[in-house]
Order: C-alpha cells, then structure tokens, then sequence
C-alpha cells in the first residue's frame, strides 16, 4: 500500500506542463554514489526473495540464507497453489475490478459536476472532499466495521470495495476535477452548437477528455485495492472470501516452517502487479507520480 | 500444519482476528444455524470447527446418532478464525446452536455468567459409568467454578519436555528429571555452545508454558486458580513469585540462549533449530511432535525424545501435574428446544468405542479411561501412550493460561511476561502490573 | 471555488451528478468519523448496542500506561521514519530526475517495492530477520551483534520497523521528488552556475527552495502514512517484544478486536484523529502550505 494515505498532494499547483529541463547533466558523484547504495538494499532482499522461493525448504534451512538453491524447487508453486491462493487470487482480482469500476463510476460525473455546475452541493461536496483527505481508514476502522455489519455485509467481498472505494474518492475526485480545468470553454460551447444536454456532453466530451486522468486514477485505486490489508482483516473472515494480501500472513502460519513456499506466496501474489509494470512501466509510473507528484 | 496446532494458534488470536473478536447481531452469516426438521423428529444443530479430520470423525457419530429413533444431529462447520466470532454473534442473538465445540475456560466463561449453557453435572453424577469413562483431570479441567459444562470431545495435548537423543548423548547427559539438574546441564550444554532449550520469544505464548509449569511444580494447581477465578492478588502469591524469579534466572543463565527474543515459532521456527541439534531441549505442546514428523522425519524417528517436566525440589505441586490443553468439550445451550435429545447425543456418542477408535486412528489420543491396549492402533503408539499414561496419572489437567483468563487479560499477560523474560519486568513488578489491570 | 468560468452557454450539470459520489464518502467516511467519536462515550463489546457511560473511557485512556507509551511509540517512529526517508527520497529523486539512460534503468528497479503490500513487505523482512536463517544471521556479525538477535530487543524492534517502512515507502516519495526536480527550470541552475556556485551549493540554493512544496507534501503524506505502519508492526513484531513497538493504531485493533473493547478503542481511534489533524495544520502553518490551498481554492 504503497500510496495508500489520501494526501494533500492533488492541490498542489498545476504542473508547468513541457517546462524547460536542466540543459546540461554535469555528473553527480555524491548522488550517484547514494543510488549504488540504494540499489544494493532494494535489490538484496528482492534478489533473496526470489532466490529464496525457489529454494527447497530443507536447503534452505540446511544451507544458510545465501545459498543459491541447489536446484530450482518448482514445488513450493505447486503447494502455494494447494494451498487455495487461487481463490485468493480471484478473490483479489474481483475486489480490484470492483474497486476500479465503482469509484470511476462514481467520481467521473462528480469531478464533472463539480468543475461545471453552478449548484450548491457540487460546491459543497468539493470541500468535503477536500477536507476528506485527511480521514485515515485506520482510525474509523471500528465505526466502519459497526457500518458493515449492520448492513449485513459482513465478510463478503464487498464489505472490502465498499469503504476501499470511500476512502480512494476524495483524491480521485480531486484528481479528475483537477485535469477537467483544463478542458476549455470553446469545447463546451461546440457541444452545446450540436444541442447536446449535460449528459451527452459527459458522455461525448468530459468522458474523453478524462482519458489520461481515468488510468492514473485507475492504476492508484487498483494498486491501493490489490494490496490493501486492514478491510480484508477486519471485514472479512472465510476462507472462500479471503484476499491475497490476508492469505499471505496466513500461510506464515500454515507453513509452519516453510519459508521458501511462504516467499513463494508473496513472489506470486506480486507477479501481476509486476507484469503491468514490465509492459507498461511508464504508464504505471505516470500514474503514481500524477497521483502525488503533479 | 497439524490440526492442533490450527486451533491452537487461532485461540492465541495469531492467526487474524482469532478469539473473541465480537460482531454485532450479523444475522444469517456462517454456515446453516437454525434447526430446520421437516417431520417430527427434533433437529440438532451441532457446530463445529471446520477441519477434514476432526469433521469426518465428528460425522460418523452424528451418522450413529441419527440411524436412532431418538432426533436427528447435523454438523455446522466454521473455519478457525471465524468460529469464536460467529459463536459470539450467535450467542448474542436467538439463534444459537443446540450443541457447540469449545476450549472451556475463558472462552465460555463469559456465556455461563451470561447463564446461557445447560450445567451438566448433575446429567455426570447421575450416571457414574458415563462420568467415569473419562479421565478425571481433563473433565476437571472442562469445570467453570464447580460445575460442569461441557463433555471432552476430542484428544488431548499437554505441554511435554522434548529433547534431542544425539545432543544430549553427545555431552553425556540424560533428560534432567530435577530442577537442579535442569540447571546443571544448562550449565553444561552453554559450555559446547548448544542452546539449552529452544524457544520461539517473538511469539509469547510459547513463554507461557515455563511459568505454568514452574507455578504449578512450585505451588501446585490453586495458585493459579485464584487468578482464573478472578483474584488478581493471586499473582503475588509466594509460589508465583518464586517461580518467576526461577523464570528471571534460567534466562539470566543462559537457558534460552542469547537470540531466543528473535526466533519465531512459525517460519524459520525453534522447531528446527531443535532438530538440527542447535538446541538441545525444546518444551513444547504434544502437537510438537506432529509437526517433527511432518519436517524432519528422520529427527522425528532418530533423534526425538520425550519426557514429563521436571521435579521442582520443595515444591507443594505433584510432579505428575500437567499443562496444556486438555481437550476440547460439546457444550449445551440452555435455550437449545432439544436439550434432551441433546444431551442423548452426548452420552451414546462421545465415550463410545467407534468414536474413541477413530480419534485414536487419526492420531489423537481421546482423553478416555481403559485406553492402554487400543492405542496400538495409532500411527505413533509409541508417542500416543506416552501421552495416555502422562494424563491419565495426572492429579490435574491446568488449562493454558491464555484460554482460562478472560480474554481481556490475555494481552496484557503474555506482554508482562515477555517483559519479565526480556529484563524489563522483574517478579514483583510482572505481580503488579497484573494487579493493575 | 467557483465552477469553471462562467463565460459559455453548455448547459450545466445538476446536483444529481455529484449527489451518489458525495452521499457514498459521507456514508462510509463522514459518518463513521461522527460515530467514532460517539462510540468513545460508549461501552460496546460488538453484540448488541452500545450502552452511554459518559467520559469514562476518556478517563481510563488518560491512566492507561500504555497509552502513553504508545504514544511515545508512535511519535519516535514518526520522526525517525521521516528523517530516513526525506533523507533518502530527496537526493534520490532529484538523481532520478536526471536524463541518463543509467539512472532510467536503476530507478525501474528502485520502484519495485512499490509494487509489493505492506503484508509481502513485512513477511519478507520477517523472514531476513530471523537469527538462525534470516540474513540477520550473516549480517548480525558485521554490526556488532554476533547472534543476530535484531528484532528481539525493544530498541532493535523498533530500527527493524523504521528500515522495513522507510525500504517500502521511499520509492514513493522519490517519485513525487523526481517529479518535482524535474520541473525546476534549467535557467535557474544556469544562473546559479554563472555565479560560479559548485553543485553542492546550487543544490542548496536552487534545488532545495524549489522542491519546498514537495518537502512539505511529502512530509504531510508520511505523517498521516504513518498510520499504516499498523500493518507492518501487526505482522512484523506484533507488539513486542513486550510493549516496545506498540503504536496507538496497534492498541486500537488489540482492544477493537482482540479484547471486544469497541468504546475504549473509538476512544483511542479520537485520539489517533486529533494527533494527526493537529500535526498536519501543524506542518501546514508552519511551511505556509495554506496558501498554496487557497490559491487552489480559488481555482
């Protein structure tokens, strides 16, 4: 959960968009020297953990923890996958789509609304949002969780999407409306020579327009949603309704002392989120650092 | 991963929300609740932990049942980590089970006080033979105040001393039977570099089984029942007090190791570092052993020992007194409209041979009298009636402290004591700050 | 805030478009924050209903020693965990910012933790750490702990959770840096260097004032973060040893749902809310960042 705390970040001024670089890169030496640093510590444990979960469980805790395995143990994805991680799996997926789809669905005609209407609740629920930023899931766990249960949503999945997509819509919201802005006057005005209504121009005009804003508000939600640990954990209690990130530290104890088949079940639950990025790394990155950085 | 130790960690709360996480009235979750006959015969609704083993077992009784007259049973079953809260919503709303699985203790205490279970000693007095089919410390230790509430239904897993054949042999030693020779060959295994007992530090109910065991060798099973009842002052009882300093001590001398505070129970675990004569002594429930020869068959068949915990010299508490978890019990509720049927099923089925029979060819040992000759039956009888004998001489069963006090207790407890083994607590300061809660 | 600019004649969307997505983060996010301060008046074990019984779980939190040490707890942690990952984020981002294709390839590999939960996170660390097969066994020695025993002691329990969070979270934060150095104007360098200032000193004089909306941002978004570290310090430590790594979200979950204690854990949830509202006007008054909101409000 990397980018999970709403954040302030989304006020910030708009980016001088195609402003001038740095023109000349003299060499960094100090900095430079930091990132040779840096690579050895992010890159040891990931190194290990891949290393690790291809290991045997006897070598590894026959051989140390820098060994390279003897031989690849391709077992321990056989028994990850015994061990009911494709339900989690799915459970996960299903979770993340839902998450995606609802608050897309929910945040796209508010951003519109709130960019152009001129009535009272856009412009109040503008600064509910804003000022909702500042809520921590983790502190309204227990009034979220009374919520839950009363509307007998209890430990289904979604009594996850539901508060996961409450508590993505404030810098969504934000984030939208922030890239509508900058749709201009004139474009409106032409919908309006064709007769269009308010709809036909979401649809035709503000929809569109989005594009580029609805991946980066897409990549964070489903990010936050694939990885999100506190609402499976309190909201949820099955075995059939269990996410990837909740199967993890329960296979800690189901392995007993399986290390290697345990780091297989993080390698794995990693593995889609690690695909994105391979084939679409500028795209993913973009998304992030829009989502915080713009 | 062996089924008692499943249940084990769940009660722990280690593994998610675990015990006691309360719900609010959800209706309708879980599995079928609710009897629902559809011709005149009473229907029973028996909950259960969701567990292929415990489940098959469990379902030839209620087959046996039902090929009767009497009602018809039916199992619910619930994974783990849902159990104790759905039992608490249940409990909390009309719909209760008839029959439920349990841990005694803390984890009905609150739904006696509540008066919400059938008190079922006067059903055991009146029929001495059921009552004595079975083994006097288990039943004991299923007791709320003086009354019985529930009827063990499964094996038992006391606390027991492993011990690894190849390293004690390698520095010449037996089992210590004695405190002072525990301390002795403490002394001796520091002196090769071999960690005398393995214990897993960053899981604090893996502390509890030492300061159970010393308060119980020091001053016998009522010092801690005091607590159980609710007396806080009972922690500074002189026996309690002695036996954690004698706990402050063995740290302090090296017992444990320097790194014990790193070491987890699960992954990486004190387990191996015990099999692979690291350590050379591991005190550790009777799941322990499952769980060696599930990892490490070789050590399992080889190299592991077993013995009863040592003799404290002066100590008020019989030697033969155990620690652990007696067994799990079938409790009745009072609301259930099948009380009698209810109870029937208890009394033909929980003692009968069949049932006995097949706990014991799965591998756990029912905590029932006359067992000697049939635990060749099992796949370790060796172990299965080392277990047996240890539990059937025992004078008393103590349930683990963390499932006999209340559930408020129970975190704070196991945070003082690691507190106590890390230095940070000493017995008088562990005493009050129980004391304060 | 007024919508867009009032100039064209397209017609204009109605309440009806804001109205689901505003009436759905009231519900599950206003709502429950009205509640949880509520519920602090109330003793609740989750069956039934909360009963009233005034300021008494105020009056408990105000004596609960462990509430003060978490407290503590929480704070250190903050700070430290800050302090690391400014540390780091900063020269990292502003050296990401660069061009190179070099740098390209090692800051694909610097996000990956991005990509893991905090769950993975601290499973994978949990198991490095473990004195007999974890890497603290190797690396233990080289700084001066010969039985690896890292996580086992309260202070190094609570180094052993700064390194995981600051490991997970500094990828972030160097994005948002990268991003922002790569928006200050090369002239402003190009000056600086005319001057005859070295790298050092236009780092000091051009880089760091222009990145100090990032500074704050980023601060804001670690300190409120903060919070989640509850995910990290559930799994990883659990607490202990004893109570050293308890932080108040931690003691919030325990009495929730370890210990049916829901009043006393709304309490303590009221608390959480009122620190980090506090700290975060806190940070904004003291960098100015209010001024930055209003001229967004303005917008």
């Amino acid at each position: 959960m990397a980018v999970s705390t709403p954040t302030r970040s989304a006020v910030r001024p708009a980016p001088r968009a195609g402003g001038p670089r740095r023109s000349v890169d003299r060499p960094n030496w100090a900095a430079g020297a930091l990132s040779l640093v840096w690579l050895a510590v992010v890159g040891f444990p990931l190194l290990l953990l891949v290393i690790w979960s291809l290991t045997d469980r006897r070598d590894y805790q026959r051989n140390g923890p820098l060994a390279l395995p003897d031989g690849i143990a391709w077992a321990n994805i056989s028994q990850v996958f015994e061990a009911r991680f494709g339900t989690y799996m799915l459970n996960t997926f299903t979770v993340t789509a839902g998450s995606i789809l609802l608050t897309l669905a929910l945040a796209l005609p508010a951003a519109y609304a709130i960019v152009r209407s001129r009535s009272w609740a856009a412009s109040l629920s503008f600064r509910m949002f804003l000022l909702g930023l500042a809520i921590p899931a983790q502190a309204v766990i227990v009034p979220v969780y009374l919520i839950i249960t009363r509307l007998e949503l209890y430990d289904t999945l979604r009594a996850v999407i539901l508060p996961t997509v409450a508590f993505n819509l404030p810098l969504v919201v934000l984030i939208l409306s922030g890239s509508l802005r900058d749709v201009s006057r004139e474009l409106y005005e032409a919908m309006t020579v064709d007769g269009a209504g308010p709809f036909r121009i979401f649809w035709k005009l503000v929809l569109p327009m989005s594009r580029g804003s609805i991946s980066t508000v897409g990549i964070f939600v489903g990010l936050n949603a694939w990885n999100g640990f506190i609402f499976p954990l309190i909201l949820t209690q099955d075995l059939n309704n269990r996410v990837v990130a909740l199967g993890l530290w329960h296979y800690q104890g189901q392995y007993a002392v399986n290390v290697p088949g345990l780091m297989m079940a993080v390698l794995l639950s990693t593995l889609p989120i690690f695909l994105l990025y391979l084939f679409a790394r500028r795209w993913l990155i973009a998304g992030l650092a829009g989502v915080g950085g713009k | 991963m062996t089924n008692p130790l499943m249940s084990r960690r769940s009660l722990l709360g280690l593994a998610g929300l675990g015990a006691g996480a309360a719900v609010l009235g959800t209706a309708g979750c879980g599995g079928s609740s609710g009897p629902q006959g559809d011709d005149s015969k009473a229907l029973i609704d028996i909950w259960c932990l969701q567990d292929p083993v415990q489940n098959r077992v469990q379902q030839a009784a209620v087959d046996r049942f039902n090929a009767g007259d009497a009602a018809d049973a039916k199992l619910s079953t619930f994974i783990n980590d849902a159990y104790q809260q759905k039992l608490g919503v249940a409990m909390g709303s009309e719909q209760r089970p008839d029959v439920f699985f349990n841990w005694g203790g803390g984890s009905i205490r609150e739904y006696v006080r509540g008066d919400l279970l059938v008190d079922l000693t006067p059903t055991l007095d009146a029929d001495a033979a059921f009552k004595g089919r079975f083994l006097p410390a288990v039943l004991e230790a299923g007791k709320i105040g003086a009354q019985y509430y529930g009827v063990p239904l499964r094996g038992m897993q006391p606390i027991i001393l492993y011990y690894n054949k190849e390293v004690l042999g390698r520095v010449g030693a037996q089992p210590p039977t004695t405190w002072a020779e525990t301390l002795t060959l403490v002394d001796r295994l520091k002196a090769e570099s071999i960690t005398p007992f393995a214990l897993a530090g960053t899981q604090p109910w893996t502390l509890l089984m030492w300061i159970e065991y010393l308060a119980d060798r020091i001053g016998g099973p009522a010092v801690f029942q005091r607590i159980a009842d609710g007396d806080k002052t009972g922690w500074s009882d002189p026996a309690m007090i002695k036996a954690l300093n004698e706990i402050t001590a063995l740290v302090d001398r090296g017992g444990f190791g320097t790194n014990w505070a790193s070491v987890n129970y699960e992954a990486g675990g004190a387990g191996t570092i015990f099999a692979q004569g690291k350590a050379a002594m591991h005190l550790m429930g009777s799941w322990e052993y499952t769980n060696q020869v599930d990892q490490q068959p070789e050590f399992a068949q080889n190299g592991l020992g077993w013995t009863t915990f040592p003799v404290y010299e002066g100590g008020a508490g019989d030697p033969k007194a155990i620690v652990g978890n007696p067994t799990n019990y079938f409790s009745i509720t009072k609301s259930s409209a099948n009380v009698a049927d209810a109870t029937a099923f208890l009394k033909q089925e929980m003692a009968s041979d069949a049932y006995v029979d097949d706990w014991i060819k799965a591998g756990d040992v029912p905590p029932i009298t006359g067992l000697e000759s049939r635990l060749s039956a099992s796949p370790s009888p060796e172990f299965s009636a080392f277990v047996y004998g240890m539990v059937r001489d025992a004078p008393s069963f103590q349930l683990s402290w963390d499932q006999a006090v209340d559930q408020k207790y129970r975190d704070p407890m196991l945070t003082n004591l690691q507190k106590l083994f890390l230095g940070e607590l000493d017995a008088n300061g562990f005493a009050s700050a129980m004391a304060a809660l | 805030m007024t919508p867009g600019a009032g100039g064209d004649r397209a017609p204009r969307p109605g309440a009806v478009y804001v109205l689901p997505a505003a009436l759905f983060f009231a519900f599950f996010a206003v709502l429950p924050l009205v509640l949880v301060a509520l519920l602090s008046f109330t003793e609740w074990t989750g069956i039934g209903d909360p009963r009233f019984i005034g300021t008494d779980n105020w009056t408990r939190l105000a004596g609960d020693p462990l509430v003060l040490t978490s407290t503590r707890t929480t704070l250190l942690l903050m700070l430290f965990a800050w302090a690391a990952q400014t540390a780091l984020a900063l020269p990292l981002g502003v050296w990401a910012a660069g061009r190179q294709r070099n740098r390209a390839v090692l800051s694909a590999i610097f996000f990956l933790p991005l990509l893991l939960s905090s769950a993975a996170i601290a499973l994978m660390w949990k198991s490095m750490l473990d004195p007999n097969f974890g890497v603290a066994a190797v690396v233990g020695p080289w700084i001066g702990v010969p039985d690896g025993n890292l996580i086992g002691t309260p202070r190094g329990a609570l180094i052993c959770i700064i390194i995981t969070v600051t490991w997970q979270f500094v990828p972030f934060h160097t994005l948002l840096y990268q991003g922002a150095a790569r928006n200050i104007p090369a002239v402003l360098y190009d000056a600086a260097r005319m001057d005859g200032a070295n790298r050092w000193q236009s780092f000091l004089r051009v880089t760091l004032p222009q990145l100090r909306n990032t500074i704050v941002t980023s601060s804001v978004l670690m300190l409120v973060g903060s919070l989640t570290y509850f995910e990290t310090i559930l799994l990883l430590t659990g607490g202990g040893p004893g109570d050293s790594t308890y932080v108040l979200p931690f003691l919030m979950y325990q009495a929730a749902f370890e210990r049916s204690e829901m009043g006393y854990a709304a309490a303590i949830a009221t608390g959480l809310v009122l620190l980090g509202t506090l700290l975060s006007l806190a940070i904004v008054r003291f960098s100015g960042f209010s001024r930055m909101r209003s001229t967004l409000e303005g917008m």
